[in-house]
Parts: C-alpha cells; sequence; structure tokens
C-alpha cells in the first residue's frame, strides 16, 4: 500500500513556549485508509494535524507527502486535501449554498454542490442564511465544505463531537463513502465510537509523543484478556462464571455449562477501546479531550 | 508572492460588504458628513471637509477593518479561507482592496457634493490617489490592533488612544490651534502625513517635500505593517482560532 504521509521524528514548539508540543512523532498514513491520531486534549493531536495541513510550518523533522518533502508543496497542495474543521467555518450573513459556492471557486477542481448537500441532507436549506442552522446542520455543511474540491485526503478533526446519533451516522456513512471511493483520511479524535466504526489503523498520543500504534482489533487482543465469560440463568438469579479461551474446546466446566444451563449472554474478554484509550493516554476519553 | 484567486476573493469581499451591512453603514457615514457639511455652511466648508474625508479614509477603515477581522474571528472563516490554494498574500489583499473601496465611495461623494454643492476646490486625481495610500496605511494599523485587541471594546480602545496621540494634534493643528512649528514635529504621526495629502487634494498650498515625504512614510509604514506584523499575525490568528 503506498504511503500518503511519512512523518519521522516530527517536532513543534509553540512561540514563546519553552516545551515541545509534539516531540519527535513517527508514522505512515497509507493510501485508502483511515487513520486516527488518538489522545486527549493538549496531546499534540490537532497541532500535529495543523502542521500536515501546512497551518504550521515551522516544524522539524521529515514529513513526505506522497513521496515528496511536504514544505516543498505550495498552495496547491491544498488541492489535494480537504479539512472538516471541529467548529463551523462559514459565513453566518450567507446561505449555506452561497457559502460553498465561495469557496469552490477558488478551487481547480471541485465538485457539484448540490448533489453534496443532498447527501448530507441540506440540499432544502441551502437557500437558508447559515445563521439559522443549528449545530447538526453547520457540521454537515463543515463536510461539504471539505469535500468541495474532490481531496484525494480528508482531514477531519472531532467530526462529529456534540452531535446527536442521527447528525453523527450521516457524516460517518459520508467518510465510509469516500473510504470507499479510495480517499485517504486523517482523523483526530477522542471519541472511540467513531475510531470503532471508521478506523483502520489508530495512534495514541500523549504528551506529543505517540505512545501506542496499531490497529483497532489488535489493541483490542493485546489489551484484552484471554477469556470468555457466560452469563446464566439459574435459581431465579443470572451468575456469571469466566473461562480461560485457551483449550476452551476441551474444557469440561464450560461444556456442561453449555449444556445443562439456560444461556443468556457470552463475552470474550476484549477491551473496549475507551478502557485502551484510559489505559494508554492515562486520561478518561470523555474527560478533558 | 502569488495573488491565485485574488479577483475571486475580491469578489467575495464586495459580497459580504454588503450581506454583513457595511457598506451600507460606510454609505450612511457619508451622508452623515454631507448632512454636517450642508449645516456648518459654504463658509467653513473647505475647513471641515477635508478633515471629514480624513476621518472617514483613517479612523473609519481602522474601525471597519477591525470589526471585519473579529467577525472572522467570531466565525472560524480565516482558517478555512487559509487551506484554499489562495495565499495569504491574495488573501489580505483582497481585504485590503476592499478597504480601499470604501474609502474611495466616501471621498468619491463627499468630495463632488462639495465641489458642486460649496464650492470648494479639488484635485480629483491627487485626492483620488493619495485616499489610496491613506486608506491602505489605515487598514494595516487597524489590522495590528485588532490582533493585538482581545475583544471588539480594546479594539476600540486602541482606536481612542490612537486619536488622542496621534488624530487630535494634527486636527488641532489644521483647525490653527497648533502654531506652525507643530508641523514639522508632527510629520511624525502618519495622521498628520494623511492630513497633508488629503489637503494637498482640497487645493491647498503643500510644500511638494511634504507631498514626497508624505506619501514616502505612509508607503514605508504600510509595506513594514504588511509584511512584519500583519501577515504573521492574520496566521497566528487564524491558528488560534
Amino acid at each position: 500500500m503506498n504511503k500518503v504521509f511519512s512523518v519521522r521524528d516530527l517536532r513543534f514548539t509553540y512561540p514563546k513556549s519553552e516545551i515541545e508540543a509534539v516531540q519527535g512523532i513517527s508514522f505512515d498514513v497509507h493510501e485508502g485508509e483511515v487513520f486516527g491520531l488518538l489522545g486527549p486534549s493538549g496531546a499534540g493531536k490537532s497541532t500535529t494535524q495543523k502542521i500536515l495541513t501546512k497551518l504550521f510550518r515551522s516544524y522539524q523533522g521529515t514529513i513526505l507527502y506522497n513521496g515528496k518533502d511536504l514544505s516543498d508543496y505550495r498552495n496547491d497542495y491544498y488541492e489535494d486535501i480537504g479539512v472538516g474543521f471541529e467548529l463551523p467555518v462559514h459565513f453566518s450573513k450567507l446561505t449555506g449554498l452561497e457559502n460553498m459556492q465561495f469557496f469552490a471557486q477558488l478551487y481547480k477542481q471541485r465538485t457539484a454542490i448540490e448533489p453534496l448537500l443532498e447527501q448530507v441532507g441540506l440540499l432544502e436549506d441551502k437557500d437558508r442564511l447559515v445563521a439559522t442552522y443549528s449545530k447538526g446542520m453547520k457540521m454537515r455543511l463543515n463536510f461539504v465544505r471539505a469535500m468541495l474540491n474532490k481531496p484525494k485526503v480528508l482531514f477531519l478533526d472531532e467530526v462529529t463531537n456534540g452531535l446527536d446519533p442521527k447528525n453523527a451516522r450521516i457524516l460517518k456513512d459520508q467518510i465510509r463513502t469516500f473510504k470507499e471511493a479510495g480517499g485517504t483520511v486523517f482523523l483526530s479524535t477522542h471519541l472511540m465510537n467513531d475510531v470503532e466504526e471508521l478506523c483502520d489503523r489508530v495512534a495514541f498520543i500523549r504528551g506529543g509523543k505517540i505512545v501506542e500504534t496499531s490497529t483497532p482489533r489488535a489493541l483490542k487482543i493485546k489489551h484484552g484478556q484471554r477469556s470468555v465469560t457466560v452469563e446464566y440463568y439459574e435459581n431465579n438469579h443470572t451468575q456469571a462464571e469466566t473461562f480461560d479461551l485457551d483449550g476452551l474446546a476441551d474444557n469440561a466446566a464450560f461444556l456442561r455449562l453449555l449444556k445443562e444451563k439456560k444461556i443468556e449472554t457470552m463475552h470474550s474478554g476484549e477491551t473496549s477501546l475507551d478502557e485502551i484509550f484510559i489505559k494508554v493516554t492515562g486520561v478518561s476519553a470523555h474527560e478533558d479531550a | 508572492m502569488r495573488m491565485h484567486n485574488f479577483l475571486k476573493l475580491f469578489k467575495g469581499e464586495m459580497v459580504r460588504l454588503v450581506k454583513y451591512n457595511i457598506l451600507q453603514v460606510s454609505f450612511a457615514v457619508t451622508v452623515l458628513w454631507l448632512l454636517v457639511i450642508f449645516l456648518i455652511g459654504k463658509e467653513q466648508a473647505p475647513v471641515f471637509v477635508p478633515l471629514f474625508i480624513f476621518m472617514d479614509a483613517a479612523v473609519m477603515t481602522i474601525m471597519l477593518i477591525g470589526a471585519g477581522l473579529f467577525y472572522e474571528k467570531q466565525e472560524n472563516t480565516i482558517k478555512t479561507l487559509m487551506i484554499t490554494p489562495s495565499g495569504y498574500a491574495a488573501i489580505l489583499s483582497s481585504k485590503l482592496l476592499a478597504a480601499v473601496y470604501l474609502a474611495l465611495q466616501s471621498t468619491v461623494i463627499i468630495s463632488v457634493f462639495a465641489y458642486f454643492l460649496f464650492d470648494v476646490a479639488v484635485r480629483f486625481v491627487a485626492l483620488y490617489g493619495f485616499i489610496i495610500i491613506i486608506t491602505l496605511a489605515h487598514a494595516s494599523i487597524g489590522y495590528v490592533f485588532a490582533a493585538r485587541a482581545k475583544d471588539f471594546n480594546g479594539l476600540i480602545a486602541m482606536v481612542g488612544m490612537y486619536m488622542v496621540l496621534f488624530a487630535f494634534p494634527s486636527i488641532f493643528f489644521a483647525l490653527g490651534a497648533l502654531p506652525e512649528t507643530f508641523d514639522y514635529l508632527l510629520f511624525i504621526s502618519p495622521t498628520h502625513a494623511s492630513l497633508r495629502l488629503v489637503n494637498y487634494g482640497f487645493a491647498e498650498s503643500v510644500p511638494l517635500w511634504q507631498l514626497g515625504l508624505g506619501f514616502l512614510y505612509l508607503v514605508v509604514l504600510t509595506v513594514v505593517l504588511m509584511v512584519f506584523m500583519v501577515a504573521p499575525k492574520y496566521a497566528e490568528t487564524a491558528i488560534r482560532e
């Protein structure tokens, strides 16, 4: 798989600060994958995204984009990427359509706006002022804004944060569609539900350093327990027993349970990404992230 | 320096001047000046018209640029503009040109009104040319103030300080309240240089060296502020959103 980004020993210090916000991180983003950079606030994920989108240019280390140094790209780099910001980024006294028309004309390559608006359920509201939009509508318009130039790489920052399940579902479906069409996604988030559904690979960042990089499945296996817990109903109560996964097929107690009891649930001992987030970053995913 | 998308960005600025009622407010201020000129009468008009034009090109420009930047900070639109292939130079230049348009609109209306109805002598070409550089210099000052102010009230406080330190002495001098020797001393102020250029536009006799120095001063001030203070601060503002 081609590497879209190859980042090596990336370092960045904010002006007037003595502490490095990004402390020598290295990772690759492959073509056609959804790569998640996960971490609590202040961990360095937004800073990393701003470096990759060339909003911060005074970094140390190497970033290759499609094999060429990122600093060698001029503003035409922005023809290739789309950025979905965490907060709404629209002119409130223009309509949704006027906003999109203004930004679309700034790119050489652009896509038809109305089908995009339709895909995220905003076509009927295209002629309303953005000031009258709900937060969910503004975030969906943010996504349309990011897609205007038919990007090859999509950067998304906390894209579903604060959205109701319906709006979050719309955006996640769009991200999946973009990926299925061959697009690459760089997602920074603290919402493990998004990660679970969307990410092919993830990197956890803490205090400016990447502490773990893997696939969600491999992480769950690594940090989980090799066990299975069976809940069964007996004597008017739900009871539970846990068995080792190894040698389960020959475990007489387990087999007897299956045969003789009324089984209610069975769970393998894999852990959730929320728990991995807390373990790896030392911070709850919902606290201060 | 690439100016990709400059005209499209400028057109966008003009559309937003209308949608955000900035053009309408600017026009209303111009009408206000016209009413004041009407009230002060033909005799005093040659003294006050240059002052009104100067106030519009200098102080109003600072306020309008500042208000525009605060709107953009509030709506997070700077950052999303900066991730287009346009570049800082084109983005900033389009905003400057929009500010120049606003100042020229007021200047043209007031000067034509004064010339035809109050017989105020006007060197139209020189006046409009000087208004462009005065506006550019004060738009740059407006950006510096807005980038440093925490909120709109902070910006108003900075404009107030600027008026007290730089604009009022020049206005007092123009009204004859300060002796002639202050003419040289006041030249360190961008407002005084601006006022002398505006005075020339209204057919006042201004020494050539003052015109040259005033023009050069405002050009250098604009370039220095834009290159060393406004452009880096603009990027910083976008990133800090």
